[in-house]
């Protein structure tokens, strides 16, 4: 079937298996492989977009339920390699370690400050709960998300104490 | 995707109805794709055709109106309930259920009509629909017909529901709108998970009313009950309702234990 | 080395420098293996065996084969490999047998993913299921292990025939036992004898999975002249390469292992893993790349998992506090293979009295072969499992003579002079568990309850506890462990590094740049480590495991820099007609310490340096560095004594969590992790992998474990019955510090910590809990269902093989 998505502001015309998923869809036909493939069952949130506005796992999407819709996937948040404000906070934060929760976190975390641009410490919480990772502990995300928002003081910024 | 299958998208009730007849037992009704699509993937359905529905206009709608109450619309998503004002303020425990599903991603794309349909013994949205008296719609090509919510479930995984017909909608009546409610879900972690097992409870005009999940094969609603009753009668009324097993998840003993802690839990914030 | 230069002193090591390798995984542009296509590419399928164990009676590829868009298949009887890292017992494919639930059985190469499941679906495999060992001590004779048990099924009937390491293990051939380590310190029966109270217990810890978010994925393709490129998401290329061409009997430089960029490893992708069967199917479809990535389920059966232990500690004390005398007995459940679980149980052995001194001890451990899926490496590398016990146990001699157990960790913990369970001293160097512990001690408010936590109380009527555990690891390696890392200049003055250790998430890449930067007196900008790994291009380190990376390769990436510089000041000499000790360096170039306008920068020297006239002297600018562990030894293997430590990390855990002792919730408040690092080379980054490894420990603890029907199939096999920890699910307040005891022979001082972060953290809950409500658990997880269970002397539930047939409700139904 012939699928036409837009990403990132540019449009795509592919023709897809209509049992494909628009995660598989984006990798494979669009050739955007920084959405990740974590379970394939909606469960882990490596594969988040955001579609049509809202965050979705796109494992769980067929292709063709995206023709004709707006995706934004991690390819589109930072500007002719000028990473954006929440991209260059995880830097500064030590939120990435292996990367591979990453691209699905930070679609997550723009589709949270879409709706909610000053999130409290719990809405962080409750907006990333659907991604899984294993290497951070999320504590330093979260430190990256209150310091984009203007919500870091020295009480909630986390430090390594020296004994 | 293990399986291939055909794709459509009718426009409209008659086309979908088509659809399914010409499709037969290997079409599927896809909604949120959140069940079925994961359901295809472990190889439990395999379809030859999906179809579609969120491109018919009439299954799109959240109505509420404060004679008839909500009209929950087939492609009505469980974050659209959790997000309405209007819900937010007449039926809170539909709130209460809807936020304790799943994820935040996953609720944009699970539909309500999906959740009942899937008719799993942890369906959390089916412990508000059954406090509430939610009435089912449910259409074929011979037309409608409407089933109360605590006959719509026949056991897990099962309903009503014969091949051709789809839940057109779902009415919650205005009878308990405004009614203090809330849902108390005993998952395994703070994150998202399934039940263990979970206790909603509707309180209005001296009723109390409550419904269980996943503590039997189906969603499950206890016996109405009085304001003015204990704790421990409530909690009784509970337990007689359920049937609950041991799994990996949790013993029967625990599930019992814990309905009774959630009676009386709710009991208290209600 | 370099230890003792002042943290103010140093610009770049010490300091929270940003991630190297932040921005490629920030955008997306990272390439994992997940990601690669390779032109020609076949994807590949595996068929599991839905049985713990059963005969292969026949196997049927035909109408497989007869698929259009197949390439090949294999199957056991075709292959005659076995790999194994340490006891080489396990066939690329099941042969005759199979052993665990979910075992591969044939496997398919097609054009599509699609066509590959669709021929999986059409291979007939007929089974005779055969009776299978489940548990541990099932599967041995109790009284001794190292004796036959009549009637019980032998996992590996010819274990006596297998290769295995000599130096290091005992394989008992006729039993189950891959192998037996002991450790003999002192008297223990005189220990006993003096002992004024003895307590004894048995604890249990359940197999878990790693989950690494990006699941094991490798692609092979095997060329004409046997010339084999491996591409893997895998933690360490040389062992691959080494495994691989030790079981197929093909030269080392034919084999050539490329590792882009890993989506998370913790062990679970240390050794080799589904090359070897990957390259089967490669070499069989004529040499076309082959690529095949486990499903999340299959992470959870085909794949390794982490060993079950069941163990029991029997502990003398003295009415002082002393601790005089202890016994364990390990039984390692290895499951269907014995990989890394045999180095699990030797490593873990002498480590397992924890960083106490314990001047009687006897340790039997025993690594057992079960039909189910098999254990290896894994974060803490045994540690995890048996802290769990140990901790508790220490919180329950306390208890027992009635001592605070604080107060008791003070009094046993190791101090200069101490001597460890192998005979080795403590040194003032080595590290400070004392420290540690009263650190996180004083950061939870150990012993009391503030204001708050009372007026806390109060409001919620749940319970507070509050408890500290210490802990320890050194690396579990090869007394002869080595690295080497080569370091070049580049025309403009910039360096690059090769090495061949791997960063998959844990960050020391970023750590070794700082190191070699701080060296070459240039800011970290001017550094990059390479990061694919690749055979063929990076020099050998052993394994990224073990938590001594930073050590070692930190050490090698000095060395090459001292090398480089070593090079260059050769060259800078003669140009300046200067004697190289009278030489110094900037991040530009050389100059003359006492005539510093007399300089020559990097960029001119860097291919060699070229004269007006058109002379070149020296050459191209390349720095190896090699380190090489010093001084270690194999243990003895009558009595376990010996020198096996690289370097000490100690750390303790202090955790406040409130319970409600109606219904067994819990809630974690706080968790204050110390860890004595050395040097921090980057805060920031220690701190990630303290809190990381922290929260991994903790989810092991309140949710995570392998359950087992009775049958030996595994029924949660993914996320919706296995949960990991999210973002909601963090304590309140977490709270990481370090102390720095410097390690004389680390890099600036420094030592490894990739690992300790999660040991010793689920006996601390275990400890807070019973503080709070007198529950006394001692098996894993504790799930508020297991606390309610505890508190009230209910019977606990049996973790891993349960009677409950109930899976997920989306469970398969079993399969004919």
């Amino acid at each position: 079937m012939k699928i036409t998505v837009t990403v990132n502001d540019q449009v795509y015309i592919r023709d897809a298996a209509p049992s494909k998923n628009l995660l598989h869809f984006l990798r494979e036909d669009v050739g955007l492989t920084g959405t990740k493939e974590g379970c394939g069952a909606g469960e882990c949130g490596a594969c988040t977009v955001i579609m049509d506005g809202k965050s979705v796992n796109a494992c769980l999407v067929l292709a063709p339920e995206a023709d004709g819709a707006v995706i934004r996937t991690v390819e589109g948040e930072a500007v002719m390699g000028e990473l954006s404000d929440v991209q260059q906070k995880f830097m500064e934060h030590h939120a990435v370690q292996c990367g591979f929760c990453t691209p699905g976190m930070l679609m997550s975390i723009r589709d949270l400050l879409q709706r909610t641009p000053k999130p409290s410490e719990h809405q962080i919480k409750e907006a990333i709960e659907g991604n899984f990772c294993r290497c951070t502990g999320y504590q330093q995300i979260i430190e990256a998300v209150l310091d984009v928002t203007g919500q870091l003081t020295k009480d909630n910024k986390g430090e390594l104490r020296h004994v | 995707m293990l399986c291939e299958f055909d794709y459509l998208a009718p426009l409209n009730l008659p086309e979908l109805f088509d659809a399914l007849a010409a499709g037969g037992p290997d079409a599927r009704i896809l909604a949120g794709g959140t069940d079925l699509l994961v359901n295809v993937r472990a190889g439990l359905v395999t379809p030859k055709t999906v179809i579609d529905i969120k491109k018919i206009p009439g299954l799109q709608g959240l109505e509420y109106n404060e004679k008839t109450g909500l009209e929950i619309g087939a492609a009505v998503t469980v974050n659209q309930i959790a997000e309405d004002p209007r819900v937010q303020k007449n039926y809170s425990l539909l709130v209460a259920c809807a936020e304790s599903l799943a994820s935040y991603q996953l609720r944009n794309r699970a539909t309500v009509v999906g959740n009942i349909v899937n008719a799993s013994p942890c369906a959390d949205m089916a412990p508000a629909l059954l406090c509430y008296e939610a009435q089912v719609v449910i259409t074929s090509k011979q037309g409608s017909r409407t089933v109360p919510i605590r006959e719509f479930f026949t056991g897990v995984k099962k309903t009503v529901l014969v091949p051709g017909e789809l839940v057109e909608k779902i009415l919650v009546p205005a009878t308990y709108a405004g009614a203090s409610g809330s849902y108390e879900k005993l998952k395994r972690i703070k994150g998202h998970d399934l039940g263990i097992v979970g206790v909603a409870m509707l309180k209005k005009d001296g009723l109390v009313r409550m419904a269980v999940s996943s503590a039997a094969p189906t969603p499950i609603i206890v016996k109405d009950c009085k304001a003015s009753d204990s704790a421990e009668v409530l909690a009784k009324a509970a337990l007689e309702a359920i049937k609950p097993i041991d799994d990996v998840r949790s013993s029967k003993e625990y599930r019992e234990f814990m309905v009774q802690v959630y009676v009386k839990r709710l009991l208290e914030r209600v | 080395m370099f230890d003792q230069i002042d943290r103010k002193d140093l610009k770049c090591v010490g300091h929270d420098v940003p991630r190297i390798d932040a921005i490629e995984k920030l955008t997306g542009e990272a390439s994992y293996v997940s990601d690669m296509i390779l032109p020609g590419m076949l994807h590949a399928q595996v068929k599991r065996s839905p049985h713990a164990r059963a005969r292969i009676v026949r196997i049927d590829t035909t109408k497989a084969a007869a698929l259009p868009g197949v390439r090949s298949i294999v199957t056991g009887d075709e292959l005659d490999y076995r790999v194994g890292l340490y006891v080489v017992d396990k066939y690329v494919l099941a042969k005759g047998e199979v052993r665990h639930y979910g075992e591969a059985v044939a496997a398919v190469a097609a054009d599509t993913l699609t066509i590959a499941k669709e021929a999986v679906k059409l291979i007939e495999v007929e089974y005779e299921v055969l009776p299978a060992v489940l548990h541990p001590l099932d599967a041995i004779n109790v009284d001794d292990p190292t004796t036959p048990k009549e009637g019980v099924p032998l996992v590996h009937p010819k274990l006596g025939e297998y290769d295995f390491v000599r130096a290091a293990f005992t394989p008992q051939p006729g039993t189950n036992v891959a192998n037996y380590t002991k450790f003999r310190k002192g008297d223990i029966d005189k220990g006993f004898e003096e002992a004024e109270w003895i307590v004894e217990r048995q604890y249990s810890n359940p197999s878990v999975q790693h989950v690494p978010m990006e699941t094991h994925v490798a692609i092979v393709q095997w060329q004409a002249g046997d010339k084999i490129t491996i591409w893997t998401s895998a933690q360490s290329p040389y062992a691959v390469r080494n495994l691989f061409c030790h079981s197929f009997k093909i030269p080392h430089k034919n084999v050539r292992v490329v590792i882009p960029y890993i989506g998370g490893g913790f062990g679970g992708k240390a050794g080799i893993g589904i090359e070897p069967l990957v390259a089967c199917l490669s070499h069989k479809a004529g040499g076309r790349p082959v690529k095949l990535q486990a499903s999340r389920e299959e992470e959870f059966s085909l794949l390794p998992c982490r060993s079950a232990l069941t163990y029991r500690i029997k502990t003398g004390v003295k009415k002082d506090g002393k601790i005089i005398a202890q016994k364990m007995t390990m039984y390692w459940d290895s499951g269907a293979y014995a990989d890394y679980a045999v180095n699990v149980t030797r490593a873990s052995g002498y480590s397992c009295t924890g960083p106490y001194e314990i001047p009687n001890a006897w340790v039997d451990a025993y690594t057992i072969y079960t039909n189910k899926p098999y254990g290896t490496a894994y974060r803490g590398f045994g540690h995890v499992e048996f802290s769990w016990g140990l901790e508790r146990q220490m919180d329950l001699v306390a208890q027992t003579i009635g001592m605070d157990p604080l107060e008791f960790r003070r009094l046993n913990c190791l101090k200069p002079g101490s001597k460890t369970l192998t005979g080795e001293v403590i040194t003032e160097h080595t590290g400070n568990v004392l420290k540690c512990l009263e650190e996180a001690a004083r950061a939870i408010k150990y012993g009391t309850l503030t204001p708050e936590e009372e007026a806390r109380q109060k409001t919620t009527g749940m319970r507070i506890g509050k408890s500290v555990a210490g802990l320890q690891k050194a690396p579990a390696m090869p007394p002869f462990t080595g690295s080497a890392v080569t370091l070049k200049m580049n025309e403009d003055g910039t360096v690059t590094a090769n090495l061949s250790l791997t960063d998959m998430g844990q960050g020391t890449y970023t750590s070794v740049a700082q190191m070699i930067a701080e060296r070459m007196h240039m800011p970290v900008s001017k550094v990059k480590i390479a990061f694919e790994c690749d055979t063929d291009r990076d020099p050998y380190d052993w394994q990224t495991v073990a938590s001594k990376g930073l050590l070692i390769a930190g050490n090698a990436a000095i060395l090459a820099t001292e090398d480089l510089l070593h090079k260059a000041y050769e060259m800078a000499g003669q140009i300046l007609r200067a004697m190289p000790v009278d030489l110094d360096h900037d991040a530009e170039g050389v100059f003359v310490r006492h005539h510093t306008a007399k300089r020559v920068n990097f960029s001119e020297m860097s291919v060699g340096y070229a004269y007006p006239d058109g002379n070149g002297i020296g050459g191209p600018l390349v720095g190896v560095g090699r380190y090489i562990a010093q001084g270690l030894s194999h243990l003895d293997k009558a009595t376990g004594q010996g020198n096996p430590a690289l370097d000490w990390t100690y750390g303790a855990h202090g955790i406040v969590v409130e319970v409600n002792d109606q219904t067994g919730e819990y809630n974690v408040i706080q968790v204050s992790s110390v860890f004595d690092v050395g040097r921090a080379i980057n805060p920031a980054e220690v701190r990630g992998q303290g809190i990381g490894g922290m929260i991994q420990g903790l989810g092991t603890a309140c949710c995570e474990g392998y359950i087992y029907d009775k049958d030996g199939r595994l029924l949660n096999p993914n996320f919706t019955d296995n949960k990991i920890f999210t973002a909601m699910d963090i304590p309140e307040i977490i709270d990481s510090a370090v102390v720095e005891t410097a390690q004389l022979d680390g890099p600036f001082g420094a030592r490894g910590v990739g690992e300790h972060s999660m040991i010793g953290v689920c006996a601390a809950l275990g400890n807070a809990i019973q503080q709070a409500t007198g529950a006394e658990l001692v098996h894993m997880p504790i799930r508020f269902e297991d606390v309610w269970r505890g508190i009230n002397n209910k019977q606990p539930i049996d973790h891993w093989i349960t009677k409950s047939p109930m899976g997920s409700c989306r469970s398969l139904p079993p399969e004919k």
